[in-house]
């Protein structure tokens, strides 16, 4: 099974609309795909399949609770949480503010006390949609203020292989988040390839630059898809791919009836433009 | 008075109406324009900026080591870690820095000291008195790093100092942890959207964050004529919150291929962006 994501720094390039023609353009040839929503704070591919999400199941994450009879008000929990999410003044116990905390259990291992104790509480949900015989999609979805959303994409992904080996999946296609955080590195982990979608604007060759140095770093191999090949300027895509040493094998026109396709949730219309 | 301008979905005219609403509110009163996609920041190319005045690397961020002479192969650390950042190599535990988020847990548990979490420059913070009368501080977050949440709260500390009645926030895609810090501590979130069902769920998701942190906000949709009965949709569904909608014109991306603002252009979309400031404007002062 290849493992390969749509990803591109900038937001709105059409990492999603790639993603998705590209799954549909394999379904043509016969093959078993399984499209992996990453971008679990903005989740789009299943309204670009036309597709509703049903019985999500949550996914958990741990979290801090603290139990007010046993603790000594020491503070050291306060001092341990680089997040700044345990608020102490001396002589009261701490408050703990969630939207700050990731999760990573400092706290509840630093307590002499075992006054604060790891909760599991839902973080996000988790959708697995088969679409038609050979199209499945599993999509998360990150509960609204949850700031760490690394490890969401992380059990997201999990799950999306071990469906994907389940069921013989030919290619799993991970659509990542814009940006070049800790929710896309955990996207783009394992990668056999990463098309970074982008257009040809100084904003498009800025910021596709930035995240084909972290593909760069993390040795997966990549190749440019210019989206609205021809609404801008491409020489500013040329420089970066000489520059980084990668192809452009892939151009998307700029085309209403994409736009029209894309808002109907019907890119099937479409596909011949890949 | 700090405004944010947010969207969740990327690419639906963030850093072109937060570029239009400093120039705007400059020939007023003394803005500040900050660029908070410190993951993919694009403010400055908006405002015609390619170069700064001043750069300052920044350090947000530790990441952990672990000494493999010391390390007796224990596997507390890999255990206790929540991000997935120790990997085991045969009998030896070590550190992806890619995953470490620098917490210290690993630390914490180790029996031996054997690990040890140093302070790394993550990203930088950037200043440019523009061309226009305001200053813009811009973070840039290191590509493989982390931390980029915290690079936000530096730069508007880093904002804060300068004099200025406005600061124009130029948030980040998505409802995560660097868009959080951009909102929180805001008088008012500018929603900017278009008219595409992915634009329209996105909407609703940062509409969670922006009152969750009880945060004022108003709407607005560009490339409204894109699908004008979705746009009509997402207006009704503002009611009262609606500030104005902005047309598609190829003159937009014209202007940011040449590097110019899009109110110093010859572009249609002026008079409409002008006249979503003259609300914004009124219901902040």
């Amino acid at each position: 099974m290849r493992l390969v994501a749509s990803t591109g720094g900038k937001g709105g390039t059409g990492k999603s609309t790639f993603a998705v023609l590209y799954t549909l353009r394999l379904l043509r040839e016969g093959k078993k795909v399984l499209l992996c929503d990453c971008d679990v704070e903005c989740p789009n591919d299943h309204l670009l399949l036309g597709t509703n999400l049903h019985d999500g199941k949550p996914i958990y994450q741990n979290f801090p609770r603290l139990n007010a009879e046993k603790c000594i008000s020491c503070g050291l929990c306060s001092e341990v949480c680089k997040e700044n999410a345990i608020f102490w003044v001396k002589g009261k116990p701490p408050i703990i503010f969630e939207d700050l905390c990731s999760g990573c259990g400092a706290c509840w291992i630093v307590c002499p006390q075992g006054a604060i104790e790891k909760e599991k509480k839902p973080a996000g949900e988790i959708f697995k949609t088969r679409i038609s015989e050979n199209l499945w999609l599993v999509t998360g979805i990150s509960k609204p203020g949850i700031s760490e959303t690394g490890p969401i994409v992380k059990e997201v992904k999990k799950r999306a292989i071990e469906l994907a080996r389940d069921i013989g999946a030919d290619v799993l296609i991970v659509d990542t988040a814009p940006g070049t955080h800790c929710n896309v590195i955990q996207a783009l982990l394992e990668c056999d390839k990463a098309y970074v979608v982008t257009e040809p604007t100084p904003l498009g060759s800025h910021d596709a630059s930035l995240i084909l140095e972290l593909l760069r770093i993390m040795d997966v191999p990549s190749e440019i898809v210019l989206n609205k090949a021809d609404a801008g300027d491409e020489s500013v895509i040329r420089n970066i791919a000489e520059r980084y040493d990668v192809q452009v094998t892939v151009r998307i026109p700029y085309s209403e009836e994409l736009i029209r396709a894309y808002s109907e949730g019907k890119l099937d219309r479409v596909v011949d433009l890949l | 008075m700090n405004i944010v301008v947010a969207s969740g979905k990327g690419g639906t005219g963030k850093s072109m109406l937060a570029s239009s609403l400093s120039l705007l509110f400059s020939k007023k009163v003394k803005v500040v324009a900050c660029d908070c996609d410190v993951d993919a920041p694009n403010l400055g190319l908006w405002l015609g900026v390619t170069s700064y005045d001043a750069v300052k690397p920044i350090s947000t961020s530790e990441k952990a080591e672990i000494d493999s002479e010391k390390c007796i192969g224990c596997g507390r650390c890999f255990e206790n870690c929540s991000f997935g950042a120790i990997e085991k190599i045969d009998s030896n535990f070590i550190v992806n820095p890619l995953l470490c988020e620098g917490c210290g847990v690993c630390r914490m548990v180790c029996p031996v000291e054997a690990v040890k979490v140093k302070p790394v420059t993550n990203g930088e913070i950037r200043i440019k008195e523009t061309k226009w009368g305001f200053p813009l501080v811009s973070g840039q977050l290191k590509p493989g790093e982390t931390g980029s949440g915290r690079i936000v709260q530096e730069l508007r500390k880093r904002a804060n100092r300068i004099d200025h009645d406005v600061m124009i926030l130029d948030a980040a895609a998505g409802i995560g942890c660097p868009v959080i810090a951009s909102v929180t501590n805001c008088d008012y979130a500018v929603l900017v959207t278009e008219p595409t069902p992915s634009a329209f769920s996105d909407l609703g998701r940062i509409l969670e964050i922006v009152n969750h942190f009880k945060v004022s906000y108003g709407v607005v949709v560009n490339k409204w004529d894109v699908n004008p009965s979705i746009s009509e949709k997402i207006i009704k569904w503002s009611g009262e919150r609606f500030l104005g909608r902005i047309s598609y014109d190829r003159e937009v991306v014209n202007s940011i291929v040449a590097l110019r603002p899009v109110l110093v252009s010859k572009s249609k979309v002026k008079d409409e962006i002008i006249s979503v400031y003259e609300k914004i404007r009124k219901l902040t002062t």
